[in-house]
């Protein structure tokens, strides 16, 4: 545990509060979408494509439809009678890039395994699955294309009709003269970096129960949705139908980490679904639907060049995303990220880096906490520990030699981003501390132990925070309302959500400190389009930048009228007056006290006296648009889309049994700036969930296919996330700089953590291994892969030997 | 399902202390029979599998995956769900109060699951150490703390334990 110590007591804000939204999970009271159930509750159970890449034939619903119990089926050619294609969450073309047509069933032509294909729906859900397999689908099976390179070559089977490859966009990032940078280089490196195809896969699957509302001739989605007004906009679009007849509303979210962004094709189908059978209509994910959603499957061909000091004067960077069918998702935008974040917190200034993003009959991304900015950490680290391994160097003073410095903020980086600020040396220097480096090392210098090899990695990351993309519903502001009713309580509705990071407790922690009252008068109300204000949702670890700088801002302002108020009834001066946790006082004037209950009730029922200066309600509604965030182009034509750029330093240590590959995390130290913390614990909570999904994604997740394109990873027996005893107990030290322009200096804590902690497990697995001749590279490095690699080398030493 | 040869068996249970009568169908999970029948919506269905844990209930004093125990095969059965927790006066249990005083998870869908593990865990080992209690939580996934609060709040569990001593975990 970091150190909790605050230095102010007197405010909430920076002390370890216990979240107020904890009490109801624990007693089973928290109503997660898969809870409700409505008179007359049909369900959902969809068709899916068997095969990868086909033509639909035929479908024959006549089956299905005998069975008792069954209300309606749907194929992909009847929905789309109904429905408009999805509209693109991030759309492809506003970047440049080719947008395909995505509707929520396949219609003739079937994309990847996985696909939609049909519906039926029933009384219940075991009558719908059982009529779903009744009926008859006749398939033209096509040769699929998996490989995201082999997909560019022109004989390649072309996924999407009409199109003239499978390259969906391409992108260069590129600055000042890397041709000359790499012709005076000393040294060249070369590294490819395999990163496959891993997933956030929260414990709640996805949910969504379509309620028609008959009134209105209107719809009420309840969905684990992260973005409940864009969402409704997406949903208006597809069903033809304004946004004021649809209410989209998340309850309690069980995880989300970008999955629960939509696109999805159950969104706006169930809302179909219950339009035409005039019904509620209830569609819950299995998890084998769950791990049909991809991300990060990305190949980089690194090359840096060097002086003779291990400086980096330039970086190549040939990528290829494989992000599998389209989508109307948000996931292919990672790819984007990844390189934008390019070269990341290294002071290089000549970079060429050719982004390559590739349709293939793969199942499509989504979203998934890093956001493609975990990619730039692994491929940049990868490449650096395989620079620092070539020329002889420390891995901790290769990054120290090219990091920006601390006095360079704000940073224009090359690609056109404006680091807001940063002290990346200080932070891996006090990680390094954290963890004991020089003793590590001296334990490593005694030699293998048993056949266990112990590994040394150090790794960085850039997580740019807050995101807002030009021409999309991915925006940089948020807004929030503080509403205090007569008896005093109050309540904070935001246009942000949380799929389960404490925000709400962080957003009251602030409330209550601007407001002046007891965190116990508060309440948080988030996720439903009908009672809270236009808001963007839960993404890009911006919720407690903009939810809590929002809501900051209408505390102020309702602060202000209570004052007013009190002061009235005090009959003194404003500037007098003093309002702390609930308690209006006046200065100098011992024992004159109000109760923030006395002057709330005053103040509804003294419009015409005590009131008479304000505006009532005592309600405001504000806006945090962080300054910063800078759409029109410079004279390069880039933007700078983030507010806030927080970072983290990792540094592990890994022990490799050569004998079965398997590889262990001894020790694990993480210096971290998320900017000003608002609550220590819930801070480090992030942290340490972000860092297991590192640490998982490079040592067991994988989604992997046959060579015919069918997923063979269905269920959590083959996808392996950590669990209690894979991870390590985790030294979390704060480095903090604030960020100057967010409010007190907010930075964003969701993200940090996924790829700088993959990327140092990764290195320190390989550092263990360098007296074996191993450098790993494919990720994940599981057991089977990292004793195949050592038994490669062994072959390959072997061979040497004789020859 | 218009199989009118399917054969529903009439099962008792005694349910976070209230007795229950449920025909349950073939192919009936517990878990289904929990949310659906009971309407007890603290089980959570994670994966159908018996991976998660986010479905543990406790059947007969032992914890079970209720995904993947067959309602039909219990004519009796004594069941405690995360709703039986709480105490008689209404207030939380010693291993509720840490898993929220410590922070213990976030999102909570896998709350309800972890905390009848680590009751479990602290009735067979009341001073658990780290390894007995990855052990003890073994059968549970969390996607959201990395474990490390989780950990810390079966610990505090551990000592509150301690503190009203004679008191059992429930």
């Amino acid at each position: 545990m970091a150190d909790h110590s605050t230095t102010d007591d007197t405010r909430y804000v920076g002390q370890a509060v216990r979240t107020i939204e904890g009490r109801a999970p624990i007693v089973g009271a928290a109503r997660y979408t898969n809870d409700f159930v409505f008179p007359g509750q049909l369900y959902a159970h969809i068709v899916r494509s068997p095969h990868a890449a086909a033509r639909i034939r035929r479908i024959d619903s006549s089956g299905a439809l005998k069975v008792s119990g069954v209300v309606r089926v749907l194929d992909g050619a009847e929905a789309a009678a109904h429905l408009k294609p999805i509209t693109h969450y991030i759309d492809p073309a506003v970047f440049g890039g080719k947008s395909a047509e995505v509707r929520v069933m396949a219609v003739d032509d079937v994309w990847c395994y996985g696909q939609p294909v049909a519906v039926v729906v029933a009384e219940d859900k075991r009558t719908a699955r059982f009529a779903a397999q009744r009926i008859q689908i006749v398939y033209d099976v096509l040769e699929p294309v998996l490989d995201a390179e082999a997909a560019t070559a022109p004989d390649a089977h072309i996924v999407v009709p009409g199109w003239d490859s499978n390259i969906m966009m391409q992108a260069p990032f590129r600055n000042g003269d890397p041709d000359a940078a790499f012709a005076k280089a000393a040294h060249v490196v070369k590294t490819s970096v395999d990163i496959h195809r891993f997933s956030t896969q929260p414990i709640e699957t996805r949910c969504y129960n379509a309620v028609w509302e008959h009134d209105i001739e209107g719809v009420t989605l309840y969905a684990t949705a992260q973005n409940p007004h864009p969402l409704r906009h997406v949903l208006s679009e597809v069903l033809g139908m304004p946004e004021s007849k649809i209410r989209v509303h998340a309850p309690v979210i069980g995880g989300a980490f970008g999955m629960k962004m939509h696109g999805h094709p159950e969104e706006a189908l169930m809302c179909l679904l219950a339009k035409l059978t005039g019904r509620p209509v209830k569609w819950t994910e299995t998890r084998e639907e769950c791990l049909l959603i991809g991300a990060r499957e990305q190949r980089h061909h690194m090359e840096l060049a060097l002086d003779a000091d291990g400086v980096i004067l330039g970086l190549r960077d040939r990528y290829f995303a494989n992000v599998g069918a389209p989508s109307a998702c948000p996931g292919w935008g990672m790819a984007f990220l990844t390189g934008l974040t390019m070269p990341g917190p290294y002071a290089v200034r000549d970079i060429d880096v050719q982004m390559t993003v590739v349709i293939t009959n793969k199942p499509s991304w989504n979203a998934a906490r890093g956001y493609g900015k975990e990619s730039t950490a692994l491929a940049l680290e990868l490449a650096i520990e395989d620079a620092a391994r070539q020329l002889g160097m420390d891995a901790a003073e290769i990054r120290l030699k090219n990091f920006i410095r601390a006095e360079q903020f704000p940073y224009n980086s090359p690609t056109g981003l404006i680091y807001d600020s940063g002290d990346y040396s200080g932070a891996v220097l006090k990680a390094m501390h954290a963890i004991g480096y020089e003793g590590w090392k001296a334990r490593q210098a005694e030699g293998p132990k048993d056949g266990k090899y112990i590994g040394i990695g150090v790794a960085f990351e850039l997580t740019p925070e807050g995101g807002a993309l030009p021409g999309t519903m991915v925006a940089g502001y948020d807004s929030s309302s503080v509403r205090v009713a007569p008896d005093g309580s109050v309540r904070i509705l935001t246009g942000v959500t949380t799929p389960g990071t404490g925000n709400p407790t962080g957003i009251a922690q602030i409330v209550a400190d601007e407001l002046g009252v007891t965190m116990d008068a508060i309440e948080v109300t988030q996720g439903d389009t009908t009672t809270c204000p236009y808001g963007f949702g839960n993404y890009s670890g911006r919720s407690t930048i903009v939810g809590g700088g929002s809501a900051a801002l209408a505390a102020q302002q309702v602060r202000a009228k209570v004052v007013t108020v009190a002061a009235a009834l005090f009959d003194v001066p404003e500037a007098d007056v003093e309002l702390h946790r609930g308690v209006f006082s006046v200065k100098g004037q011992q024992g004159r006290t109000l109760t923030f209950k006395e002057v709330c009730y005053a103040a509804y029922t003294g419009a015409y006296s005590v009131a008479h200066g304000i505006t009532l309600p005592l309600e405001a509604t504000a806006t945090f648009k962080p300054s910063n965030i800078r759409h029109t182009p410079d004279e390069n034509g880039r933007i700078n889309p983030y507010p806030s750029y927080s970072n983290a330093a990792y540094v592990t240590v890994c022990e490799v049994d050569v004998e079965t590959g398997k590889t262990k995390v001894l020790a694990f130290a993480a210096a971290h700036d998320c900017g000003r913390v608002i609550n220590p614990v819930l801070v480090e909570g992030q942290a340490c969930g972000a860092i297991s999904f590192g640490v998982g994604g490079a040592m067991f997740e994988a989604i992997a296919f046959d060579s015919s394109g069918r997923q063979l990873t269905r269920s959590f027996m083959d996808y392996v996330m950590p669990r209690s005893e894979d991870l390590p107990a985790v030294k979390m030290v704060h480095h903090d700089s604030p960020n100057p322009v967010t409010y007190m200096g907010l930075k964003g804590a969701g993200e940090a953590g996924v790829g700088g902690s993959a990327a140092a497990v990764v290195n320190a697995i390989n550092n263990a291994l360098i007296p074996l001749g191993v450098s790993l590279n494919t990720l994940p490095l599981s057991a089977p892969n990292v004793w195949g690699a050592i038994q490669a080398a062994r072959k390959r030493g072997q061979r040497e030997a004789a020859e | 399902m218009d199989d009118l040869l399917v054969q529903s068996v009439l099962v008792q249970w005694r349910v976070n202390g209230k007795l229950h009568e449920i025909e349950a169908m073939p192919g009936m999970s517990l878990l289904d029979a929990v949310r659906e029948q009971l309407g007890l919506t603290g089980t959570h269905m994670g994966c159908q599998t018996g991976h998660c844990g986010a479905c543990t209930v406790m059947l007969d004093g032992r914890i079970v995956k209720s995904c993947l125990t067959q309602a039909a095969t219990l004519p009796r059965a004594e069941i405690v769900t995360i709703e039986g927790l709480k105490r008689a006066d209404g207030t939380l249990n010693p291993v509720q109060q840490a898993f929220w005083d410590e922070a213990g998870f976030q999102c909570g869908y896998c709350a309800p699951g972890m905390l009848l593990s680590a009751m479990e865990l602290l009735a067979e080992h009341p001073e658990p150490t780290d390894a007995q209690i990855d052990t003890g939580l073994a059968g549970n996934l969390c996607r959201c703390t990395g474990y490390r609060s989780l950990v810390r709040a079966v610990k505090a569990a551990a000592r509150k334990l301690q503190d009203t001593s004679g008191q059992t975990p429930g």
